[in-house]
């Protein structure tokens, strides 16, 4: 063996023997995995509201068009997104420790994220469930118990 | 017992990571000599891919747990060498880049013209003159014998794109081997 192959071989070993160099245990590529799902989902969940909202923007005329925005902007619920976000970061954080792991479609996942955005606010604007959400938020608010 | 030789370096990964630790100089004795002439032939300086490689298998010793047994080791370690090899680069050389006129003709007869054996030994001799993108997919399919779905799953780049950038490889290896 070769000087400096040697050396590779004494170097990384004697790090490990010394206990300078220490495995991750499994739970954090857990932790790490599971933070961007939910990141990932709460992301979804968000976008589809806020398409929702803009949504209503665009074709919420009359009177009570502005009332039912102001309404819908104060109940909106921004902890969704919030851990969204934070989840995505910690997440995003930990895996880049290792992301170096296996190849990704990022251009597949990203497509994906959109289709699924718009096929759920699609289908929650159809089911009017939005609306409902709307209404009875409205009604809690001016007949609050 | 199953003789070390025969033991898949996937299942001396999980044996790593359950039991004994001393196993992984297995895996460092097996891949050293394949890495530090990849990094080699990415970094053009013996002390650097040295370096590279040292880092690269302590990065994946406290990764291993990362490591999902049912792919390829091999594909994983050259992926950590190769991301180390980029940044080593990024710190201390410049990129090689190509002169503006050159434009890249069509490849038909590449591969008639310039045979597999012609092609390693051009690579072993010509690889520093290539800018990055050609030379770590020219080297990996013709010095480390990796097939296409390897080399896209390591750089990360899907089969088309590796075929294409082996392909123009080879057409920037033919005008250099015969300006020469």
């Amino acid at each position: 063996m070769s000087e400096p192959l040697n050396d590779i071989t004494k170097h990384v070993m004697g790090r490990i023997h010394t206990e300078q160099i220490k495995m991750r245990p499994r739970l954090y590529f857990i932790l790490g995995s599971l933070a961007t799902f939910v990141g990932l989902v709460m992301s979804i969940l968000a976008s589809v509201f806020l398409l929702s909202f803009i949504k209503l923007s665009l074709h919420g005329g009359g009177k009570m068009a502005e009332y039912k925005m102001d309404e819908l902007l104060s109940h909106f619920s921004w902890w969704g997104p919030s851990i969204a976000l934070a989840s995505l970061l910690l997440g995003i954080w930990l895996l880049r420790q290792y992301e170096f792991s296996y190849k990704k479609n990022f251009i597949l996942i990203v497509i994906g994220f959109i289709l699924a955005i718009v096929a759920a606010s699609f289908i929650l604007d159809m089911s009017g469930l939005n609306e409902v959400m709307l209404q009875r938020s409205l009604f809690n608010s001016s007949f609050p118990v | 017992m199953q003789p070390i030789k025969q033991i898949s370096d996937e299942a001396i990964v999980e044996q790593t990571r359950s039991s004994d630790q001393e196993l992984y100089a297995i895996l460092v004795e097996r891949y050293q000599h394949k890495l530090l002439r990849y990094a080699q032939n990415l970094i053009h300086d013996e002390h650097k891919a040295t370096d590279v490689v040292q880092e690269s298998f302590i990065k994946a010793f406290i990764n291993l747990q990362g490591f999902d047994t049912k792919k390829k080791f091999s594909s994983w370690i050259y992926r950590i060498v190769h991301n180390e090899a980029m940044n080593s680069i990024k710190k201390h050389q410049k990129e090689i880049s190509l002169p503006e006129d050159f434009e890249f003709a069509s490849s038909e007869n590449i591969e008639a013209d310039f045979e597999q054996q012609e092609i390693a030994e051009a690579v072993q001799t010509r690889l520093k003159e290539l800018p990055i993108i050609y030379a770590e997919p020219l080297a990996l399919r013709y010095l480390e014998e990796k097939t296409y779905e390897e080399i896209s799953d390591i750089l990360r780049l899907p089969i088309g794109t590796v075929a294409t950038r082996i392909n123009r490889a080879k057409v920037l290896m033919k005008h250099l081997c015969q300006s020469h």
